[in-house]
């Protein structure tokens, strides 16, 4: 029986039951037929059949129980052997731990956030019933693809609502926006920041989620716009925040404007709908801006639902697709001026119902590409990690070949033997899986902040259970298989009489060693590959002209109470001047919003005599002094002056900035200077050039920009150029913000460099992941091609000798030890240039300014490559070069 | 109890060795028909021994079909119950001439 039956057996007692009693019924029946030839009666036969045969339950139960003492105890023998042997050779042991350890903690750990962000099904009952509703996007002539628009208006939610009738159920949760402020509405208490999230009043009935304490939302919170100032309260923010306050009910809480009051806590565990982020307080949908919920062109959530027993995703497209169909071509009626292109993706629009097992989430859309690449990516090293330890095994398994040929000689099996290197192996693969386990707990949640923005932190429950523990021990047996069983073949198939005549069968085990090699080296150079690409696509991307100076400019959003738009022009005008005027300042001035915060404005352009425009130009409201505060330089005319602001509503054009991007579409080589243009209602006049720079990304290409006066505004973005630290920039801001009076307030803080990174998270990520994963796989593949020269050289001392002997020089000598290299790593660096080209493809949307096949990637990889490979065959080649022909010739 | 299951071992591994692949219930037909029916043993208590004898790869055993598609385990001699048959062979020599002393002198 192989060891393999056994195991089985061990796991599953049944088929061995079966087989004991098919055996013990075999030896009844024949007894009993041969009683039966003796003249007796059937019944007789069978009656003297048992009595000879004894208590056959209780020798079934023996049978049993020998079998499976067996397992244990030959199981116990085979770890007591392999850890013998690890205690033998600590070397060996160590670096194969260790890089098996690297390998499936890497791969647990990123398992761990797939399985959060990507496979795990939310925390409530039935998931898979839940669905989510989605369109193609529209695409604007020349923009970039995107994958699925998932947001809708509150009118449309409502038609959705009725359309579906008894075959689903709709919920609408708003998007996410990071962390937003929220107050205890006592004299003198601090603004906190948690995130919030509108849901509809059915949202918790839906999913099925239970209260912990109080109540949740139903239908009737939810019923008159504004009219529902309650709250409930996640089970993590209650502990985090009100440490798990018994009396939390009723709490007040002030967000925005409104004070709302805890009505009731969520379950522990559920977190939302949006896996990567934690919702801290849920608030009814008509709490929401009261013009969101009649504007079918504000689209501000997600539609999740969950479908009604016997009900199927087509039933509900097919009751959903008129509706959409209608509020489309209501949509087209009132826009006019929509181009054709656009209007004829609204008439073909499909509503898609996707399973929304997973739930929904912005954190999935932008990092679910990359996710999966960097997974692969640890997998290759898995891969690599095994080969190295597979070469090791085989390495070792020459010096020992004449134990095994003992004991084969002495008569053990080749499964037994087979199955005790298994045993190492796997004891091998244990003992890393707990190492890895351990690095991949710290690696995970560190993996997790760096795809975290400062105030919009990513979550996940991270707990590393079961599942996470299943994948590793699943990827310890599978590497065990890889890695094992291979060597493990190969020396138990030691020949006992060669072996001992001291002939060694050893052909066959370098041409082992040098397909593990040749594995290695193809997954690493593939893996240096693409680490290359990455490191060099985020290079690219920094040295991208981004047309302003990101570096010292800090961004302080800043808020008043002052309500009448003439005060708050005075107001900007007044804090921004004194805030320049502060020591240490350089610049100061204020904006709408900053840029690189995905709030991009657009509208249609009107040329005099012309339709509108096809494209949605950037329209963007900053105040006198931008240009020079992020030193964008101005190319012609003149910057925003105070008056400016004023402009709209005196009949005069209201004077614009465009940028160059922008005048060239428009004006081609014109000047464009004292040019109009509407945006409609609004007519401009263009009294400045600037040069271009990046709205909102760094990977497009200058987009077309207008400036515009900023008018007003109780919500704006102070932008401060100075050499100091931005804590004491926010310190300055702050005594200058309570010295203006009139509620003024700082709310946000960061910096514009940090704002540009932001964008670049999802590259940061991969570079910085391929990169390091590069240099482990180098490493690994490094140890391993040492190895392997390393045997090479000791198997060849006595020809090596002989050639020394015979006059070659030292030079020769490393020649053959470096030929013989190159000769294993060839192959290996053909299929892995083949490998990354078919990976580069796959992974081309994510880099930028890199060419499939870039001579400059391929040429720092391969150059990269060949110096870790030369520092590899240098130490056995300087041994085969200072082999003395003499101790050589006596070898053996 | 230890001698007995020596014995036991010893007599259907020599049986074994003899005769070539045979199911359990011929191993305890040619173990009486061979002692001339003078040691009929418990045919039950055969298997626990055949059993623990395959886990210590003494004996080997396939499953076959007989005539009737009912399903019958063949046991055989591996190399190393080859040897082991020399040793428990010694071991029973000397045990039972060392017995045989104890009841000539005592």
């Amino acid at each position: 029986m192989s060891w393999l039956s056994r195991f089985i057996n061990a796991l599953r007692p049944k088929p061995l039951d079966d087989d004991l009693r098919d055996e013990l019924a075999d030896h009844l029946e024949r007894r009993a037929a041969d009683l039966r030839k003796q003249g007796l009666s059937d019944e007789d036969a069978r009656r003297q059949a048992a009595l000879r045969f004894g208590n056959a339950t209780q020798l079934r139960e023996q049978s049993r129980e020998i079998r499976l003492s067996t397992i244990l105890e030959t199981t116990l023998q085979d770890l007591r052997y392999a850890v013998r042997g690890m205690r033998k050779s600590p070397a060996f042991a160590l670096t194969a731990i260790l890089s098996l350890a690297l390998a499936i903690g890497a791969n647990t750990a990123i398992y761990s956030i797939v399985d959060a962000a990507l496979l795990r099904p939310l925390p409530v009952p039935e998931p898979e019933r839940l669905f989510t509703l989605a369109t193609p996007n529209i695409e604007e002539p020349g923009s970039e693809p995107h994958m699925e628009r998932e947001s809708f208006s509150y009118p449309m939610y409502q038609q959705f609502r009725a359309a579906a009738g008894d075959s689903a159920r709709l919920a609408l949760f708003s998007y996410l926006w990071g962390r937003q402020s929220v107050q205890i509405p006592d004299a003198g208490a601090p603004v906190e920041r948690a995130v919030q999230q509108y849901v509809s009043g059915e949202a918790f009935e839906i999913l099925r989620v239970s209260p912990a304490l109080g109540r949740l939302f139903s239908a009737e919170d939810d019923r008159v716009p504004g009219g529902h100032p309650v709250a409930v309260i996640s089970h993590d923010y209650w502990q985090r925040r009100f440490h798990t306050d018994p009396h939390i009910l009723g709490q007040r809480l002030r967000v925005g404007e409104t004070v709302y009051s805890i009505i009731g806590v969520a379950r522990q565990g559920f977190f939302g709908v949006e896996p990567g982020k934690f919702v801290d307080i849920w608030l009814p949908a008509m709490m929401y801006n009261k013009a969101a919920l009649t504007s079918p062109s504000w689209s501000w959530f997600r539609i999740l639902g969950r479908l009604s027993q016997g009900a199927t995703p087509a039933v509900l497209q097919a009751r959903l697709q008129p509706a959409l169909r209608d509020h489309d071509e209501e949509l087209l009626q009132r826009s006019p001026t929509l181009p054709p292109s656009i209007r004829k993706q609204y008439r073909d629009l499909v509503l898609r119902v996707n399973p929304g097992a997973v739930g929904a989430s912005a954190f999935r859309e932008i990092f679910a590409r990359p996710l999966w690449i960097v997974w692969g990516v640890a997998a290759g090293i898995l891969l690599i990690a095994c080969a190295n330890v597979a070469s090791l095994l085989l390495a070792r398994s020459s010096a020992r070949s004449a134990e095994m040929a003992m004991r084969i000689s002495l008569g053990a099996g080749r499964s037994r033997l087979v199955r005790q290197l298994l045993t190492e192996s796997l004891l091998l693969a244990a003992m890393a899986g707990g190492f890895g386990w351990a690095m991949a707990r710290l690696a995970a949640p560190a993996l997790v902040a760096m795809l975290s923005r400062e105030n919009d932190p990513v979550r996940f429950a991270l707990a590393m259970d079961t599942r996470a523990l299943l994948f590793c021990a699943a990827v310890c047996t599978l590497a065990t298989v890889f890695f094992g069983l291979l060597p493990a073949w190969q020396a138990s198939g030691a020949q006992p009489m060669l072996e001992l005549r001291g002939v060694r069968a050893q052909a066959g085990k370098l041409r082992l060693g040098r397909f593990f090699v040749g594995i290695q080296v193809a997954f690493a150079f593939c893996l240096v590959i693409a680490g290359a690409s990455f490191l060099f696509s985020l290079r690219n991307l920094f040295a991208v002209e981004k047309g302003f100076d990101a570096q010292g400019v800090a961004v302080i959003e800043v808020s008043n109470e002052l309500t009448r738009k003439e005060a708050q022009a005075v107001f900007l005008d007044q804090f921004q001047r004194r805030i320049a005027a502060l020591p240490g300042i350089q610049d100061a001035t204020t904006a709408e919003v900053a840029i690189f915060e995905e709030l991009t404005i657009t509208g249609q352009v009107t040329l005099p005599g012309k339709p509108p425009s096809e494209k949605y130009e950037i329209f963007y409201r900053i105040s006198p002094g931008y240009f020079a505060t992020l030193r964008t330089p101005l190319l012609s005319g003149r910057d925003f002056e105070p008056r400016d602001r004023h402009a709209r509503g005196t009949g005069q054009p209201v004077p614009a900035i465009v940028n160059q991007a922008f005048a060239e579409r428009y004006f081609g080589g014109e000047n464009p200077l004292g040019k109009t243009f509407q945006r409609a209602p609004v007519n401009h006049r263009i009294v400045g050039v600037a040069a271009n720079a990046h709205y909102a990304s760094l990977r497009e290409g200058a987009e077309p920009i207008v400036y515009t006066p900023l008018e007003g505004g109780s919500y704006f973005a102070l932008h401060v150029r100075s050499p100091l630290d931005l804590g004491s920039v926010v310190r300055m801001v702050e005594r200058e913000a309570t010295a203006m009076g009139s509620g003024t307030r700082v709310r946000e803080v960061t910096t514009l460099e940090t704002l540009v990174g932001n964008t670049l998270l999802k590259e940061k990520l991969l570079a910085g992941i391929g990169g390091a994963f590069a240099f482990l796989g180098l490493l690994l593949a490094a140890i391993g091609l040492f190895g392997l020269l390393n045997y090479s050289v000791t198997r060849r001392t006595k020809e090596i000798g002989i050639r020394a002997a015979l006059g070659a020089r030292p030079p020769a000598l490393i020649f053959l030890v470096l030929n013989d290299m190159f000769s294993m790593i060839a192959a290996g660096l053909i299929v892995g240039l083949v490998g990354s080209l078919a990976f580069m493809t796959l992974v081309r949307s994510l880099l930028f300014g890199i060419r499939p096949l870039d001579p400059l990637v391929i040429t720092t990889a391969a150059a990269v490559f060949l110096a870790a490979a030369f520092i590899a065959g240098g130490l056995p080649a300087s041994r085969a070069a200072n082999i003395d022909p003499m101790v050589a010739l006596r070898h053996e | 109890m230890a001698s007995a299951q020596t014995a036991l071992d010893l007599l259907v591994l020599t049986v074994l060795g003899r005769r070539g692949p045979l199911h359990g219930y011929g191993i305890a037909n040619a173990i009486e028909e061979l002692s001339d029916e003078a040691l009929r043993i418990d045919e039950g208590s055969l298997y626990p021994a055949l059993h623990r004898m395959e886990e210590s790869g003494w004996i080997s055993a396939e499953w076959t079909f007989t005539e009737n598609k009912r399903r019958a385990r063949l046991y055989q001699l591996t190399r190393a119950g080859k040897k082991q048959v020399a040793v428990e062979t010694d071991r029973w020599s000397s045990l039972s001439s060392g017995v045989a002393r104890v009841l000539r002198h005592a």
